[in-house]
């Protein structure tokens, strides 16, 4: 019995020392090559994603309803403005604003009262217009379940690395979305079809914007990861209209949607302002309803995430600064807003805080230089980083686990005895 | 420099072995009522090519490589080994009688598709025809995808090819479809645009600003695929508008001629257009403007044409020019005002006109009434290609002229009967129209029920009806005296023209579309009240309580 007991001991230790040796050793690999592909510090709040798409649906037809294709159109300005490419995004309009012949500015809509800007353009793309917007269609545009004949510009091409801005405007109510005022789609439905998204790695993350009355409830029956949602009022509440204009005649933007292009105005593609800065702006007094936010199923903290990882179509690159004469790597100053605090001694630099990204492009000796410096970063994430706090932490924590085993097995030992 | 680079770009494109082609072309005219109608023209022409045999559809095609044709449109056919192809793209009315025939004879309202396709054992032409039509679609963001075999037909003897059928084993066939309700916007040119070789940049296409171009009185694009035998294949993308500059002009400057037929206005591309072309496009071999001048009027012109025909001035685009802006301008004093109608002759040789009488759901009357302005009899094919909603009943087809029954001026060549919910009806007749005389048909239809399912969003509103199309054939010889020189009307046709009617509006019966939910409530209540008053029934006793000090 006793020594059945001690060799079981002995056993549990021997286990017990591999699985530390090997904590300790991923904690020691772990911290540089982590820091090396999070380019905000913290692996935690650094986006995986590689693309983005969008799918921006106005559900109401007629001419009275001018406002929601405003709304949709305003939107595809701004996704359009912060990189995303037309083959990139789907656009939904229920009816034909710009060139109905009650307009009296053909080819355009305007969004404002004074009509400072025509949202239409010459150059764009309508992927389901009329009467292809069905909630059918809209649910085989998510699931990627059509008809082999369906065109190429009329599909959502994502993988498991694209985050898909999903906006959705119209008349609605408690947790359903009128569609052409002919059919309804439920919470319950989106819900679904996001969850089969899911399961077939359709995304990596999704942003669900919804402005319509009661909108809130539209995503609370969602159950899918990644997914962040934001509507424009509460149920019980309606959603309401910003502003007419006197010569279209009808009103031409909603508040919601409003204000949150107003934010997007002062965004460009190179900005680092995180969701939590775009929600903090929801005002009761500006917006006459409750604006909600659904962040429980999404895995990153809202100040970490940044605006752009859902509407600019941003790829994540490193430029490496052209390396000053004088001593020393640059060091570039520490940038705005809400960041890591680990801080790479090599001068590893992102777009947006590199501030001489024209200087570097490119003569021989400057390629040069970026290649040496490439190397040098490579080895030392793999030697080990200079110094870093977390990765103290790490080794100290990895240490300790390992004296506790040692300690536990003594007084096994010593209890066997 | 630019020469250079042209010299290299020809070099480079002699070498392959299918030399492109690519011209340019503009034409204004003025018409009687005042307006400009405006006709864009970009050709591109694959030398030496050939549409793709469908029997090679079993296997992979051979690649292409295209500098100027559309790579995009290029593939779609070769996907679908298509010969020939016309999508057009309208909105408004085409106004025959002031306006006239138009430089492309597709004007129908809304979206028109045709196609002429060789069989193939592998794929039948009827799967390739919904490919084609959902890629185009896909091409030009047009809704497409709808033009299902519930209003496709083939007309062949309406839509004769346009260009030259290879000589395959397996024949071609035809496949049309129409779509009225179409809208044109923005999002249709975009592409169109993307399909050009210096898109809109540079050449003809700079003057192609959708704000003005959507606000025309009719305007229309179409992409036109055409084989020609022993030169190639050949895209021809038309845009055509129908501008009123009067709207433009801030003096509405008019001249009225002493004859009160012809009244012009002052345009220039900065008024009709908000554009200039500021270079010429480096890769078209011709690039030409062709501005129609007035006979009678004193007009100005800037800047000074290139060669001026009898009454045609041409201007050729090139970059010696500096930014063209052709203006024309008119010296003259009075404002503008329309001629008075009855003063004017038709400026085609049918007038036709078409309506449904009746609001009943089962007396209803098509009417089609063609007047022949032509002082020599005129035959004329006359084509319905009419959805399974608006039921013909044939035997009550009769033909009036002033009241006197014609019926023998009407020759039916053949009538494919509707399906509901599944094919149109396909009605091809020829009409023989006495001259200067208006014919009158009438037919019976009836509306039927549409099932729930089939009506639009929009149900209220009615379901447009495809437009009647004529093509007048034949018309017999003239003396010289009747002939008049002045009305350009009356010269013989060398092909026939096809003359589309406006579209039909028609009303079906709509249901409430409450009922669903009225009938489940209904019944789900009926049902509980029924079972619940049962169960009660048959297991509810009432049984005496005694309450109070008298237990035990």
């Amino acid at each position: 019995m006793r020594t059945q007991s001690v060799a079981l001991g002995y056993y549990i230790v021997a286990i017990a020392l591999l699985l530390a040796l090997s904590a300790v050793a991923g904690a020691q690999l772990a911290g540089p090559v982590e820091d090396f592909f999070a380019q905000h510090g913290g692996s935690a709040s650094a986006s995986a994603h590689t693309n983005n798409w969008a799918v921006l649906v106005c559900a109401s037809r007629y001419w009275f309803n001018y406002r929601h294709m405003a709304n949709a159109l305003g939107m595809y300005r701004t996704v359009k403005r912060l990189g995303i490419p037309d083959s990139n995004i789907i656009l939904m309009l229920a009816d034909d604003a710009a060139c109905n012949a009650r307009n009296k500015f053909p080819g355009c809509v305007y969004a404002n009262q004074g009509r400072h800007l025509d949202l239409y353009g010459d150059n764009i793309e309508v992927d389901y217009r009329g009467y292809e917007v069905t909630v059918e269609n809209f649910l085989r545009v998510l699931t990627g379940r059509m008809d082999a004949s369906v065109p190429r510009s009329k599909r959502l091409l994502t993988d498991d690395r694209s985050n898909v801005f999903v906006y959705m405007t119209g008349h609605g109510g408690n947790e359903f979305l009128k569609f052409q005022d002919n059919e309804e789609i439920s919470a319950f439905d989106i819900a679904d079809a996001l969850e089969q998204m899911w399961q077939k790695r359709r995304y990596h993350e999704i942003l669900f914007m919804v402005d319509t009355c009661q909108a809130n409830t539209m995503f609370s029956k969602f159950y899918s990861p990644n997914v962040l949602a934001t509507g424009s009022s509460e149920l019980g509440e309606s959603s309401y209209s910003h502003e007419n204009d006197y010569d279209i005649g009808v009103a031409v933007i909603d508040k919601f949607t409003h204000y949150i292009l107003q934010f997007m105005e002062g965004i460009n593609k190179t900005s680092q302002a995180s969701m939590q800065d775009l929600f903090n702006t929801y005002d009761y007094k500006k917006f006459e309803s409750h604006a909600g936010v659904r962040a429980d199923l999404f895995r990153r903290p809202l100040d970490r995430t940044l605006v752009t990882d859902f509407f600019g179509g941003v790829a994540q690159a490193e430029i490496l600064p052209f390396p000053p004469d004088e001593s020393g790597p640059e060091r570039s100053p520490e940038p705005k807003g809400a960041l890591g605090h680990d801080e790479h001694a090599v001068g590893v630099v992102s777009p947006a805080r590199s501030s001489n990204f024209n200087d570097t492009v490119l003569s021989g000796d400057a390629r040069a230089l970026q290649q040496r410096q490439f190397d040098t970063l490579i080895a030392a994430a793999a030697v080990g980083h200079p110094d870093a706090w977390a990765d103290a932490t790490r080794k100290l924590r990895a240490w300790a686990s390992t004296f506790l085993v040692l300690v536990l097995v003594g007084w096994v030992g010593m209890r066997g005895k | 420099m630019r020469l250079l680079g042209r010299i290299g770009a020809l070099l480079l494109l002699s070498l392959l072995c299918e030399a492109e082609q690519f011209a340019e072309d503009l034409t204004l005219r003025p018409l009687r009522d005042g307006k400009l109608a405006a006709s864009f023209s970009f050709t591109t022409l694959l030398e030496n090519a050939t549409p793709r045999h469908p029997g090679s559809l079993e296997y992979d095609d051979d690649s292409q490589h295209y500098a100027l044709f559309p790579l995009a449109l290029g593939q779609v056919l070769r996907e679908f080994a298509v010969t020939e192809l016309h999508l057009t793209l309208n909105a408004g009315k085409w106004d025959y009688d002031r306006w006239g025939y138009p430089d492309e004879p597709g004007v129908g309202t809304g979206a028109e598709l045709w196609a002429w396709m060789g069989d193939s054992a592998f794929i039948s032409v009827d799967q390739r025809w919904k490919g084609l039509r959902n890629a185009l679609a896909g091409l030009f963001c047009a809704s497409l995808g709808s033009l299902d075999e519930q209003r496709t037909t083939s007309p062949i003897l309406s839509f004769q090819p346009e260009g030259s059928l290879p000589n395959w084993t397996t024949p071609h066939q035809l496949r049309h479809a129409t779509l009225p309700s179409e809208h044109v916007c923005t999002e249709n040119l975009t592409p169109f645009l993307k399909l050009l070789p210096c898109k809109s940049r540079s050449g003809i296409a700079t003057l192609l600003n959708p704000h003005k171009l959507f606000d025309a009185d009719w305007h229309g694009m179409g992409v036109h695929v055409r084989y020609r035998q022993d030169i190639g294949v050949e895209v021809r993308l038309a845009f055509q508008a129908v501008i009123d500059p009067v709207r433009y002009s801030p003096e509405r400057r008019r001249e009225v001629s002493q004859i009160l037929t012809c009244i012009y206005p002052d345009w220039s591309f900065l008024s009709i257009f908000d554009r200039v072309i500021e270079r010429a496009c480096p890769v078209a071999d011709t690039s030409i403007i062709r501005v129609k001048l007035p006979t009678e009027a004193s007009y100005a012109m800037t800047p000074t044409p290139t060669s001026i025909d009898a009454d045609l001035a041409t201007f050729l685009v090139d970059d010696a020019m500096k930014p063209l802006d052709i203006v024309m301008k008119w010296p003259g004093e009075s404002a503008f005002s329309y001629p008075p109608r009855s003063m004017t002759r038709p400026l085609t040789h049918l007038s036709v006109r078409r309506a449904l009488h009746g609001s009943n759901q089962y007396s209803a009357q098509l009417f089609i009434s063609v007047k022949n302005n032509s002082p020599v009899q005129v035959r004329t094919g006359y084509l319905e290609t009419m959805p399974w909603l608006l039921q013909f009943y044939l035997h009550t087809m009769h033909a009036h002229i002033d009241g006197v029954p014609r019926d023998d001026l009407v020759t039916l060549l053949s009538y494919t009967a509707p399906v509901p919910h599944a094919r149109p009806t396909l009605l091809q007749a020829v009409l023989t129209l006495p001259p200067e005389s208006t014919l009158q048909l009438t037919l019976d239809v009836s509306k039927p029920f549409l099932r729930y399912t089939e009506h639009p969003p929009d149900a209220q509103r009615g379901w447009d009806l495809p437009p009647a199309i004529f093509v007048p054939f034949s018309f017999e010889n003239i003396s010289q005296e009747d002939w008049d020189p002045r009305n350009t009307a009356w010269t013989l046709l060398e092909r026939p023209t096809r003359i589309y009617t406006p579209v039909l509006l028609v009303d079906p019966a709509t249901p409430d579309f409450s009922m669903p939910y009225n009938v489940i409530i209904l019944s789900c209540t009926l049902i509980a009240l029924i079972f619940g008053s049962v169960f009660n029934y048959l297991t509810r006793t009432f049984v005496v309580v005694h309450v109070g000090e008298d237990s035990h």
